[in-house]
Order: structure tokens, then sequence, then C-alpha cells
């Protein structure tokens, strides 16, 4: 009875998960390319960053980890930023391609801690 | 130095080898002087560990930088008390605290147990063994904290959103609590090993239990208030799969410790509290797995190594052989009883089983999800926030309602009658709440209020339980009321205690409920001058200040806080630019009302050349009861922890005699 139970509930998981579409493919941007549904895009920042991301928006681009030659896809945020937040750390964030740039969703800006106690690495792209 | 501290991780896997083999042997052919050796030699490992934990230690204090680990994670001018935590900062340094206090545990475990459970104990001490094995091997041969290099002039440092008390606490207590959860793993392996399926194991290790899920519980809230306070994004728990990571075996240890009390009492539940053991040990090493392998995307990234497979592989042959043993055992575990109605106390006790475990899968499989998707479509999936709140709310809620249902209830078959008068009054005070919430305006969130509700229906059978207990004491002859009540707890500190911790639930699922379902925010820029208004309070940004101190660059906006007609006092939030790690972090302003509970939640997000300053302002209702509920839930731990020597005889003596729990 209990593994029934509990497989019912599982069965709930799956179905609400894969149904509500409550989550978002997550990719890196040299996969970008011609999508035009809802993603989470992981990359790392390139420079030059401009603009307010309180008035009209924060510009930069962003290129996969650790792929130095991959493409860049063209960023604009508004919203928080992250402290962390400045070229070459590694960012998370949600949106979607619109005319060849990514609009973020507000405030959907991740960054990642760099790294606890890690050692240094040069460039940051490890 | 560090010869010494790897030949004392050598002579730790040596030890630890021997008495898995040397133990399993004496175990199985019911040798008792091999097994003592084997014994004796768990206890040598501890000290040997020791012996390797102190070189490194030394070296931390000494800033000897020849050592690999100590240059990456420390510098010349980090303060004392955090160069001494750097010691569970880096991966290998939490790994060798890891296998310091699971060689700890065993040693105690063992040695307090011996008398009574002599026949578990030569089947727990090779358990305890495999598992200290594979973290002697990891730290000998993958991750060793003692690699040497050519001492460079300065270490790399330390992040400085680390150097924070928090940082000394936080992480020691979640592995207190990961490894403390090994000891009643070991001990009902050690019970399926040797046959010995009474509730022994579990009279053995409930209070081992308990400290685990003490230390875990508290941990989490330490790590939450840190991320409140320091991190400043207005929130405390993310749902990141790191903090997932803690919660899941927290969860699953809960349940463990609900469901143990069925089987003491009516013997009932016996796979299950194998199967939930298991779990929540595997949980803890998978925690450790998700933090280190870098497989999902998290906040919280740390030091990514080669690890991860070590640790799959373990978790892996752990799962399967435990689950091997449990099928072998089967026929033992049978249960002499069944539930008898699905509206009793042991049924209560099983739905908040099923509920909790049902929490835990859920966000194990957000967790996993990405890793399946990918796996399966190709393509990695994140579920977000929305996935975890609303499975928090759909078992999160029923739980809590059960939370005054189940310790109340009659065992084995409750009848209406005897329904309707226990929870005449908790439903009247419920409804009451609900009500008088619902006129002021609580009606904004359903679930919001649904929490309110059931809060005030546990308060009150708390309450309830609390008085009648005490007027019983005080019939019972006891002075004065305050007597009465100190004698109640004294006898039954498991029972009342556990109603503390309910108490703290309670409030924690207020703190929650009120500061994520009743919340304000507002944001705007401001120059000097102007103002914004939210939750009631208007803000005035007055002025801008720089200050210097050794390592950084502080900015501050000072603001003028008013509420109606009342004038609070000022507020100041901005920023810390330190120097010499060239980073920026936010430090928030916050203003607790001692009163309500309430805070007002100010981060300056961006500072303009211009002095204009971009300002979001949380008003946070009821959030400091969260705080206040890890105090609780500490002071209703400590009271079921407390050793009662009278219970516990009573305990062994029951065991003994029947080898079966009291079936009433």
């Amino acid at each position: 009875m209990i593994a029934l139970s509990v497989a019912a509930v599982l069965a709930v998981f799956l179905l609400y998960t894969s149904i509500a579409g409550g989550g978002n493919p997550s990719i890196s941007p040299s996969e970008l390319q011609g999508r035009t549904g809802k993603v989470q895009l992981a990359g790392l920042v390139v420079g030059p960053v401009v603009g307010d991301a309180h008035a009209g928006g924060l510009r930069f681009r962003l290129r996969d980890i650790g792929d130095e030659s991959s493409a860049r896809v063209a960023v604009r945020y508004s919203g928080s930023v992250p402290d962390l937040f400045k070229v070459g750390r590694h960012i998370v964030i949600d949106g979607r391609l619109v005319n060849g740039a990514f609009v973020a969703a507000p405030g959907s800006m991740i960054t990642k801690c760099p790294s606890k106690y890690a050692p240094k690495k040069s460039g940051d792209s490890s | 130095m560090p010869e010494l501290g790897r030949a004392a991780l050598v002579v730790t896997l040596g030890l630890v080898v021997y008495a898995l083999v040397a133990g399993a042997v004496a175990a199985h052919l019911g040798r008792r002087r091999l097994a003592q050796s084997a014994q004796n030699a768990l206890i040598a490992a501890f000290f040997t560990t020791l012996v390797a934990s102190g070189v490194l230690v030394a070296a931390l204090l000494r800033h000897d930088f020849s050592f690999t680990y100590v240059a990456r994670t420390t510098s010349e001018a980090l303060p004392t008390a955090y160069t001494i935590s750097a010691f569970w900062g880096g991966q290998e340094g939490s790994l060798l605290l890891w296998l310091l206090f699971l060689t700890g545990f065993g040693t105690a475990a063992v040695r307090l147990n011996r008398r009574w459970a002599r026949d578990l104990i030569v089947w727990v001490v090779p358990v305890f063994a495999a598992v200290a094995t594979f973290f002697a091997f990891v730290v000998v041969a993958v991750a060793s904290p003692f690699a040497t290099q050519a001492a460079p002039a300065d270490g790399a440092g330390m992040t400085p959103s680390l150097q924070n008390p928090y940082m000394l606490a936080h992480p020691p207590l979640l592995y207190l609590g990961y490894v403390g959860l090994t000891v009643p793993f070991a001990f009902a392996l050690g019970a399926l090993l040797s046959g010995r399926l009474d509730e022994r194991w579990l009279i053995a290790t409930r209070r081992w239990t308990l400290f685990a899920w003490t230390a875990l519980g508290i941990g989490q809230l330490l790590g939450a208030h840190w991320a409140y306070v320091e991190v400043g994004w207005g929130g405390y728990y993310a749902w990141d799969p790191v903090e997932n990571a803690a919660l899941m075996p927290w969860l699953a240890a809960t349940a463990f410790l609900h469901s143990v009390m069925i089987q003491e009492k009516r013997g009932m539940l016996r796979v299950w509290n194998v199967l939930l053991v298991i779990l929540a040990f595997s949980l803890s090493l998978f925690g450790t797995f998700l933090t280190r392998s870098g497989v999902v995307n998290s906040i919280h990234s740390f030091t990514q190594s080669s690890i991860g497979p070590w640790f799959l592989a373990f978790i892996g042959v752990t799962m399967a052989v435990a689950l091997a043993l449990v099928f072998w055992r089967l026929p033992l575990l049978r249960s002499p009883t069944k539930l008898e109605s699905p509206v009793s106390r042991e049924a209560a006790f099983l739905y908040n089983n099923l509920l909790l475990l049902a929490l835990c899968l859920a966000i194990l499989w957000g967790v996993v999800y990405p890793m399946l998707s990918e796996a399966i479509r190709g393509e990695a999936v994140v579920l977000g926030r929305s996935y975890y709140d609303f499975f928090l709310r759909a078992f999160g809620l029923p739980l809590l309602l059960l939370m005054g249902i189940g310790p109340l209830i009659a065992w084995r078959r409750a009848s209406l009658g005897s329904l309707l008068t226990t929870f005449k009054w908790p439903t009247l005070v419920a409804l009451a709440t609900g009500g008088v919430l619902l006129v002021l305006g609580a009606g904004a969130s359903v679930p919001g209020l649904v929490a309110y509700t059931f809060s005030a229906f546990v308060g009150a059978t708390i309450v309830m339980e609390f008085a009648r207990g005490t007027r019983a004491r005080k019939a019972l002859g006891a002075t004065s009321w305050l007597g009465a009540f100190s004698s109640l707890m004294a006898r039954n500190r498991r029972r009342y205690g556990g109603y503390v911790v309910h108490a703290s639930i309670v409030l924690l699922a207020v703190g929650i409920a009120g500061s994520s379902a009743f919340d304000s925010v507002a944001e705007a820029k401001l120059r000097r001058g102007e103002s914004l208004a939210v939750g009631g309070y208007t803000l005035v940004y007055k002025s801008l200040d720089e200050r210097q101190t050794a390592n950084a660059t502080e900015i501050r906006a000072t603001l003028g806080i008013n509420r109606g007609n009342d004038d609070l006092g000022t507020l100041e939030a901005g920023k810390n630019a330190y120097t010499i790690e060239r980073q920026v972090s936010n430090e928030v302003g916050i203003r607790s009302d001692k009163l309500t509970g309430e805070d007002l939640f100010v981060i300056a997000e961006q500072i303009d050349a211009d002095g204009s300053v971009y300002f979001r302002v949380f008003v946070k209702p009821l959030v400091n009861l969260i705080w206040l509920a890890g105090l609780v839930f500490l002071l209703g731990s400590l009271i079921t922890l407390w050793p009662d020597r009278i219970e516990q005889r009573r305990l062994v003596a029951r065991a003994a005699a029947v080898g079966h729990p009291a079936t009433r």
C-alpha cells in the first residue's frame, strides 16, 4: 500500500512537471541560434558592459563557458544586478531570443559565487 | 609535517580496512576476541584521524603555504578564526572532517551500546568501517589534504562574503548532521546482518538520529539567516540544489523520527523504518555528491573535482547492498500488528510519513530533473521556484494540520465522539483565527490564510496539551503550578520536548507564510530628498557617505524612516568595495520591529555617479518568527536529547524482556 501511494505521488510529479511546463530548457549561448522559446541561458560574460539595468537595460554579450571561440550572444537585461556580476563571471539568466538579441526576463540574473575557496585560475575560463 | 599527516591517513585506511574485514569475519564466525580487535581498530582509526586533523590545523595556523590546501584557502592576513574555518572550507579538508566525525561517532556509538547490544555491535563495527574505508580511501588517494608544493609568498585568501561568523558554524553543523545519519544507518544494517531485528537498534540510535537531525536543522537555518542578512537579495531560501541537498535528508530523518515511535509502540512499519534510514543516509551522500561534482547549475559553485564519480559509485553500492539486505531479511521484518483503522494515531503518523517522503521525493525529482531530461530529451530542463512552491503547499500544508492531529488522536481506533471532544477547542480557535484574518484582509493569499489557520489549530492543541498535563500534575500533588509544569516536562521529555519542536515548526510556518505570501516590495531611483512609500512605511533618501576602512571602501545611503506619524529614525544601506579582492558586496539595511516581527529590508541596488540611488525595499511581516523558530527548535531538541536514565533503562528492559515492542 505504501509503495503504491508513493508510486502514485511520483506519477503526479511526472505529470505536473511535464504538462505544467514549470521548467525552462537550460542551454549555452552557442545552442541559442534559431530558438524562439523561453530558455535559461548559462554563459560567461564578455564585455563591454554598457547601459543602465534600471533605465533602458544593461547590454553585454555571453559566450559558452569553457569555449573561448564559441558564438557570442548579445544580451539585454534589466532588473537587479547581483554583486558578483562582471566581465568573466559565469551567469545564468532566463529569457528568449528576439530579433537576434537575447532579451532577459527582468530580475532573473544569477551569478555563480566565485568558487568558495577554489584555486584562482587564469582568465576564469577553466 | 605533511608526511606525518599523510602517514596518519594511510594508517587510518589500514585500520578501517582491518576493522571491516576482521569485523565481518568475526561477526560471521562468532569470534569474540577478533570482534573486539576489529572494534579497537575502529577506535584507533579515530585517533589517527585526529592526528591527521591536528597536522592540518597546525599547518593552517602556521600559514605553511607549502601545503597546497593551506595556500589555496587562506592568506597571511586572514583572521585566526577564519584560518581555522578553512579546515572545512575546502573539499579535501571537509572530507577529512567527515572522516573525523565518522570515526568519532562510530567510536562513541559502539562504546556506549557495547554492553546491552553486543550481538548487534559486532555487525555495526564492520558497517562503520566500510563507510570509513570509502572516506579514508578518498582522502588518501583522490583528494589528499596533504598535497605539497613550492610555497608561494602568500595564499589565495578567502572570499569576503565567507569571512563571516555564520561560516564558522554553518558548514560543520551540516557535516555533523550528514555524518550523524551514518549512526542509525550502521545500526540498521547491523540489525539486518545479525538478524536481530527487534527494536534495540532503534533505541540505540534514537538520540543519535535526533542529534544529527537537530544539527542539520540548525545548520540550515543559520545558512538561511546568513543568506538573508549577508547575501542581501531579500530572501532566505532559493530552492537551490545545494540548499535542497541539506533539506532532503532532514525531511527523511524527520519522517524516520516519527515512524520510529510507531514501531516502538506497535511494532509496525519495520521495513519502512529500515528503508527510511537507508534513504536518509543515501541522501546525505547524494548531497555531498551534488555539491562537489558540478552536475547541476547552482548558485553555490564549490571546487569541482574528480570525486564525483567515486561518490556516485559509493552511493550505488550502498543502496544496492542495503536493499539486498532488506530483501533478504524480509521474512524477519514482518510486523506482528496491523493497522486497525484509518482514523487512529498510527494512521496519522503514517500519513505524516507519506507526506514528508512525498515532499522529499518531489524535491529530489526537481533536483535531478535537469539531468534526467538531458539524458532522455537531450536538453536539460530546469524546474523553477513555482515547481517547488507548488509542492511545498501541496504537501506542507496538510503536514502542518497533521502536526496538530497526530499527537492527540487515540491509538488503534478513534471514535467520532472522542474526536469531537479532543478537537473541539482547537477547531474553534482555528476557525476564529481564520475568520478574523479574513476580515483583516489576509484573503489576499489563500495558501497564506490556510497556513495561518492551520498554525492556529496546531498552536491550540499544543497549549491544550501543556495545560492538561500541568493540571494533572497539580492534581497529583505538585505544590505550585510552576512545579507541576516542570515535573511534567521532566517526566516525559520526549513527548513535551516534541511539542516544543512542533511549536517551533508552527512559528516557522507562520514566519514563512507571513514573509512570502504577505510581503510588499517597491523599487525606485531616488535623488537626495526624494521618498518612497511601501507597506505603511515612508523612506526618505537623505545622504550618501563614503568611508575608507582597512580593506574596503564603504558607501552608505542614509534613509529616514517614518510609519504614519512616527519617526522611526534612520537606516543605512549601501555597498562595500573590497580593494584587494576587487569585489563589491551589497550591504543591506534591515530594521526589525521587535513587537511584530516585521522587517523593513532596504537594498541599495545601484549607486550612480550623480549620487542618485536605485533602491529596492521589502516589507516582510513576521519574518523574525523564522529565526525565533530556530531557538525554540533548539530548545525542544535539547529537552528531548537530554540524557534520561530512567527512560533508557525502561526501554532497554522492555526490549530485553520481550524482544518485541509492548503491544497494547
